[in-house]
């Protein structure tokens, strides 16, 4: 069992809060990633649970034991967590053996079950036979496993990591992912994952936990952090999104935008009729058609605008277009879609993929 | 370009360094290896020899006892007052070691020295008294010019290592003390090593505390049995053998220096450069402060009280705070003439060698890295020999030389110059290529499609951009070369004579107040042109500072 527990950490820098009020429920055998732009405080708030970092308010608590108040801290290495750094911390002056034979050896296991622990998992993470290389003759991937098999040979119950996938390149860095979470699933590991990367956050994650300036912004599901962003920071650094600025209409179940069309939207509470509203739309989730407007005026749930760039991607066509009123909006059509600049065309806005923000 | 380059180096560094082969292996024009003989079996020589290790040796072991604990606590604990301490290092390494050899002898000679008389005559306790006229006395005062080699080092390694390798080490379960002798240590043990073989090689070369502490001592190192070859009649050919014995054993060590560092140099270049943790010491952070303050006791203060109490003094003795005067310093800087020729001396040789030196290095380093000349390599290396050349040596060959040549600047300031910029060219060659590898080709390449000829680029483009570094390598040369002296001591003439040989020589007169009165003349000039340079290098910096790219 290792659930970890955060209640109101503040930790700050100075004057800034790097980290401000932050409470967080981590679940055992749970895969949470901290997501947020650089300085947003995710790297500190991690610190923070290895015990690096004191805090300066709140309570870190790992199941029932108190491991961090202001007062007090339970230094890292009583703390039986792991921890992956970005660039691996892999000690050059020992081989690989002796890298991953080091927190055995502190805790003094006998030398052959040492030998037999480390040979287990350098299998585990295909580095079998690399026992007595130096770091300096390892690729950077393989660097990377040394890494992981130095944190995970002690069988800690939580395991932190700072972006070890940043220094890898792109085909790699994939793999790796696959490789992780399948780690994960098997050991049953509390992973919590440090990125800004969000598709690496969505890939991986049981739970986002988006965070700016220090703030927790949202923590949930990728698939509903991605679809529901509770505000426009979250939707902003989930992917591609365009913001449409509009009102609440009079029924306020519906909002007004581009001039005078109406969109039935899910909004947040408190309501009033004229409020001014921000609708986020992800551009895949809107459609284009042709639009003449000599066949007569357009269906009501479609509006029309003027195709003003168009870009092919290969797996899609990335076409922005202008409302009348002159409002830009991103789409993503499939890449068969074939429009010219300075078509007219209808754009069909889905209200059920919409969220709507105050502003 | 290359053919100036190398005539330069031809002329200041290999010539005279064939000569003092030639010179060695020869007697009246045939070859024979018995100057090698005696060099290596007389016990005179054999001893100066071991002598020269011993002291060497003591001077590393000792350099890491006291620079590694120093940049640990200012690294990596919660010592008080990090800035005094680094600053303590600094200044003992900017302070000329024969000014703190002839301090100590105030202190500690055997009879007259002050804290001797002290023990005997007021506490009554002979126990206490310290022979400075001893190897512990020489390897006293040499370590205390030595230690910073191995501070400086050390701290700057134990800065590149990053916060997470200690980190990764913490979490895994190890505690601070493990960490630190698992993780640290080795990581930082390259660095203490080589700053312990520099620390060796710069001891054994140091001429001023080897005469000054050793000689009465009756404890001949090479440097002093070298110069007493010089005595009439000069024995050129065995002085010759025994300055490359030196050599040999300055180059091994710069060899084992380069080649361990090679191998095993972690510099690990921090990704986010979290600082580490630093050790709470609890109590004991006030034990290693104390031993802090007892450096900085040792290795500043008592030198620099001593010199001001004994130029102030009528007579030196216990009772010196009784008949202050100024007397000693109207008879150095108004009647003894010789100060004024020492200063104007000093300064000149001190800035136009740096000057030169920068010139030179600028131009070899420019050569390396940026022509694909032919013998540019060879350019380089030989610019480099001179690190393995003792200031006597170089002062040696110099002399063996310039006497079979038809020009006589033997006895000159030149054939100082010469010395001087011969000896620091590898700064120089050091400091500008670290200064052009900072900038990008592709800044001078522009210059030269846009129309600009070689030189037009050079002068435009090239140096202005390498101006800070080329500034900085001026002053790493300038400030050695004016407190210079065991090169100048086998060169100068009465119209060539610099501080540092001036000080020398007051000294060996006997007139111990006015020497002192000298020395802080010295100091205070030394510290006046280091701050002057340092501003006027601010501003020609500050003034124009370019945005290098790349």
């Amino acid at each position: 069992m290792a659930g970890i527990s955060l209640e109101h950490v503040v930790k700050r820098f100075g004057e800034l809060a790097a980290v401000d009020d932050v409470s967080l429920e981590i679940a055992d055998r749970e895969f949470v990633t901290l997501l947020g732009p650089s300085g947003c405080g995710k790297t500190t708030l991690l610190r923070l649970i290895a015990g690096f970092v004191a805090p300066d308010a709140g309570t870190i608590r790992v199941d029932d034991r108190v491991l961090s108040i202001p007062s007090a801290v339970v230094p890292p290495e009583r703390r039986g967590m792991g921890m992956v750094f970005q660039n691996y911390a892999i000690w050059p002056h020992k081989t690989v053996f002796e890298n991953v034979a080091f927190g055995l050896d502190v805790r003094k296991v006998p030398r052959l079950e040492i030998r037999a622990r480390v040979a287990k998992i350098l299998e585990a993470v295909n580095l079998g036979g690399l026992e007595s290389r130096y770091p300096s003759q390892l690729s950077g991937g393989q660097q990377q496993r040394v890494a992981l098999a130095r944190s995970l040979v002690v069988e800690p119950s939580i395991l932190l990591l700072d972006e070890p996938l940043s220094n890898l390149d792109a085909k790699l860095r994939e793999r790796m992912r696959w490789e992780l979470k399948d780690l994960q699933r098997r050991t049953g590991i509390t992973f919590v994952y440090v990125t800004h990367d969000q598709s690496e956050a969505m890939a991986l994650s049981d739970r986002i936990a988006v965070m700016h300036q220090g703030r927790l912004q949202q923590c949930g599901p990728p698939r509903e952090v991605y679809a529901q962003p509770t505000n426009r920071t979250v939707a902003d650094f989930m992917g591609l999104v365009n913001l449409l600025p509009g009102r609440v209409a009079r029924d306020t179940s519906a909002v007004t935008f581009g001039g005078a069309y109406s969109l039935g939207v899910a909004l947040p509470p408190g309501a009033r009729e004229g409020q001014a509203i921000q609708i986020a739309i992800r551009p895949e989730n809107i459609r284009l058609a042709p639009f003449s407007e000599a066949a007569g005026a357009p269906p009501p749930d479609a509006v029309p605008a003027k195709v003003v760039e168009v870009t092919f991607l290969g797996n899609l066509t990335d076409c922005h277009v202008t409302l009348d009123d002159g409002t830009r909006v991103r789409v993503q059509a499939e890449p068969g879609a074939i429009f010219d600049v300075g078509q007219r065309v209808l754009v069909r806005l889905d209200g059920r993929a919409c969220t709507a923000f105050y502003d | 370009m290359l053919a100036l380059a190398a005539a330069a180096l031809l002329v200041l560094v290999v010539l005279p360094l064939a000569s003092l082969v030639w010179s060695s292996v020869t007697d009246e024009g045939r070859l024979t290896l018995a100057n090698f003989r005696a060099a290596l079996s007389q016990r005179l020589y054999v001893q100066a020899l071991w002598n020269s290790l011993v002291l060497g040796a003591w001077t590393a072991v000792l350099s890491v006892a006291i620079g590694l604990p120093m940049a640990w606590a200012v690294g990596r604990t919660n010592v008080p007052a990090k800035k005094f301490i680094h600053l303590t290092a600094v200044v003992a390494y900017v302070t000329p070691p024969y000014l703190t050899a002839i301090a100590f002898v105030y202190l500690y000679s055997p009879n007259a020295g002050l804290l001797n008389r002290f023990a005997r005559e007021v506490l009554a306790a002979p126990a206490l008294t310290f022979n400075v006229f001893s190897m512990s006395g020489l390897v006293l005062v040499t370590v205390l010019h030595t230690f910073p080699f191995v501070y400086l080092l050390a701290a700057s390694a134990l800065e590149s290592v990053d916060a997470s390798m200690e980190e990764s080490a913490q979490i895994l379960g190890a505690g601070r003390w493990r960490t630190a002798f698992a993780v640290t240590a080795p990581l930082v043990a390259p660095a203490v090593l080589s700053g312990a073989l520099i620390a060796f090689v710069n001891a054994i070369a140091l001429f001023g505390s080897q005469a000054i502490i050793g000689l009465p001592g009756r404890i001949f190192t090479l440097p002093t049995r070298i110069y007493a070859l010089f005595d009439y009649p000069p024995e050129y050919g065995l002085a010759s053998a025994l300055s490359l014995v030196f050599v040999a054993i300055t180059v091994v060590a710069l060899f084992l220096q380069r080649r361990y560092l090679a191998k095993r140099s972690y510099v690990t270049l921090g990704g986010k450069g979290s600082r580490p943790r630093l050790v709470a010491l609890g109590p004991a952070r006030w034990g290693v402060f104390v031993f802090c303050v007892g450096v900085f006791v040792v290795a500043v203060l008592a030198p620099y009280v001593t010199l001001l109490a004994v130029s102030l003094s009528k007579s030196w003795g216990l009772g010196f705070w009784q008949n202050l005067t100024l007397k000693n310093y109207r008879f150095i800087l108004f009647e003894y003439d010789v100060t004024r020729r020492a200063i104007v001396n000093s300064l000149l040789l001190a800035s136009t060698a740096a000057t030169a030196a920068v010139l030179l290095g600028s131009l070899i380093s420019w050569i390396d890295l940026r022509t694909t000349l032919p013998g540019r390599k060879l350019l380089d290396y030989a610019s480099l020999i001179p690190l393995g050349l003792p200031g006597i040596v170089v002062a040696v060959a110099l002399i063996q030389f310039w006497l079979r040549m038809p020009l006589p600047i033997y006895g000159t300031l030149l054939i100082i110059l010469l010395a001087y910029t011969g000896r620091y060219v590898p700064l120089g060659v050091r400091s500008a290529s670290a200064a052009f590898r900072q900038i990008d080709p592709s800044l001078e390449e522009t210059a030269r499609v846009t129309g600009a000829g070689w030189l037009r680029t050079f002068r435009s483009v090239t140096l202005p951009l390498a101006r800070p570094g080329l500034f900085a390598g001026w002053i790493l040369v300038f400030v050695p070369a004016l407190q210079e002296l065991s090169a100048s001591i086998l060169l100068f003439s009465s119209g060539s004579i610099t501080l540092a040989v001036a000080v020398y020589n007051l000294y060996e007169t006997g007139y111990l107040e006015a020497v002192a009165a000298l020395a802080v003349v010295t100091m205070l000039i030394i510290t006046a042109a280091i701050a002057l340079a340092m501003r006027l290098g601010r501003s020609a910096v500050v003034g124009e500072r370019p945005t290098v790219a790349g």
